[in-house]
């Protein structure tokens, strides 16, 4: 049995404020494929949960020309991998929506969910770095709008304040020509956690996007390494150097994942497959 | 337990029922397998909890309770979701299909029929997730190739038969069920 808490489901973002802001012994439940297994495992003892899945507009998944995405806290990870927009405009988002855990878990897990839970590997944090994503939160002092890049503050930390609430993420619109690509290393396919995660994107202008997961505290953008792709043309000797080169800029630990080595290793060949992969498709 | 409150300066009478750990109880409506259900729930309850202790469907299996096995999976709201992942005060107003209602009556389901079949099955333990994902894979794509049945499985683990039997008879199922049930 699990400890002991009660369960709230407010209808209002406003009463779901009051309650958490009155009551700092509570935990927000979305899909709750994290929070459940720790609340099993006993790591964690609250005396309430407030369950977020009633309160009306936080479902929206929407896309507007010019304006971009809009994917509410409770938008589940399927919703996103399954939306045609997302696979046409943010397809690096869809890729790593589809990588994370398995049918069942994605069928429950949020996109926000996964932010908020702030692991250094984040399936879902390094497509949200490369586009810029824009968080937006709301506590008992009012709204206030972070990029994704401030959000992540540590292992399992993240920047919201005691009483607030992530209510969206919002990714600007893609121009014609954008391109970005997700790669997961993990131990198996299929269910696993990633051993590495990297997303890249490039412009029409060569502006270069990169982020990587699992390899420091956080998910991390390279913006050395951006800056010095920018002036580089996608070849054959690009990827070779970029697989030595992304070395340099990551700072991974050994876990019950791998060591420290196999990750550089792995950085490095992630970046390689994904440059290789985005040039067959015509990107210079 | 009754309690009376003071509403909008009336009193009024109400009945809560708590949990031994002096929590109020959730009251939950929803549906399993075509039969509707009203509980009253601790909050801590798990849906898990609810199928095997409340409604002793005992068909849904416990393997992890960690959302990594698989062998609890089931269809809420049409949705395969690992039921040890979710509270039991989350299923109001949910309508859920648990293995016990794939069949009818005595009659096993195509897909039973053909993880019998084709020996998809030695000690059964993962076999009610096993059939619940594939069930969702079937109902949202009739025609699935093996990338798609493998990756629909992906969160079920089986330990002995080993996945390729599972594979043939949910290809068989879905070959059948496009055969027998238009």
């Amino acid at each position: 049995m699990l400890s002991k808490f009660n369960y709230v489901k407010p209808e209002t973002l406003e009463d779901a404020i009051e309650f958490l802001a009155s009551n700092p012994g509570t935990r927000v439940l979305a899909g709750g494929t994290d929070l459940m297994v720790l609340l099993r495992r006993n790591l964690l003892i609250i005396d309430h949960i407030l369950d977020i899945k009633g309160i009306e507009g936080l479902d929206r998944l929407e896309y507007k020309e010019g304006e971009g995405l809009y994917i509410g806290a409770a938008v589940l990870v399927n919703e996103v991998f399954e939306s045609g927009i997302i696979q046409e405009k943010y397809r690096a988002l869809s890729q790593a929506a589809g990588h994370l855990a398995s049918h069942q878990l994605r069928n429950r897990a949020t996109l926000v969910g996964n932010i908020c839970n702030a692991s250094p590997g984040a399936d879902l944090s390094t497509p949200l770095l490369v586009y810029n994503a824009m968080v937006h939160i709301q506590g008992p002092e009012g709204k206030r709008e972070i990029p994704i890049e401030h959000f992540f503050t540590g292992v399992k930390r993240n920047a919201l304040k005691p009483g607030e609430i992530v209510t969206a993420v919002t990714i600007p619109d893609m121009k014609e020509g954008d391109s970005s690509y997700y790669k997961k290393q993990a131990r198996v396919k299929g269910h696993d956690l990633a051993t590495v995660g990297m997303t890249i994107r490039r412009t029409a202008e060569k502006e270069t996007f990169v982020a990587v997961a699992a390899v420091s505290p956080t998910p991390i953008r390279l913006h050395e390494l951006e800056k010095d792709l920018k002036n580089r043309t996608f070849t054959e000797e690009t990827a070779l150097w970029l697989k030595d080169e992304v070395k340099k800029h990551v700072f991974p630990i050994t876990d019950v994942r791998s060591s420290m080595e196999y990750r550089f290793l792995a950085s490095g060949a992630l970046a390689k497959k994904i440059m290789t992969a985005m040039m067959e498709e015509g990107v210079e | 337990m009754c309690s009376t409150e003071k509403v909008t300066g009336k009193n009024i009478e109400k009945c809560i029922e708590y949990t031994e750990s002096g929590l109020p109880k959730i009251t939950i409506r929803f549906e399993v397998n075509g039969d509707q259900f009203e509980k009253h729930v601790d909050p801590t309850m798990t849906l898990l909890q609810l199928l095997h202790h409340e409604l002793k469907l005992f068909g849904t299996k416990e393997g992890c309770g960690e959302g990594e096995c698989g062998a609890c999976s089931i269809i809420m709201n049409g949705k395969a979701v690992n039921s040890c992942l979710v509270l039991a005060a989350e299923v109001d107003g949910a309508v859920l299909l648990t293995v016990e209602g794939l069949g009818r009556g005595n009659e096993l389901s195509i897909l039973q029929q053909e993880f019998i079949k084709y020996d998809a099955l030695q000690c059964g333990f993962c076999t009610p997730g096993m059939l619940m994902s594939a069930r969702s894979l079937l109902d949202r794509n009739p025609e699935p190739d093996d990338d798609e049945i493998k990756e629909a499985i992906e969160g079920n683990f089986c330990r002995c038969t080993g996945y390729v039997p599972i594979i043939a008879a949910v290809r068989s199922a879905a070959k059948r069920e496009r055969e027998e049930l238009k």
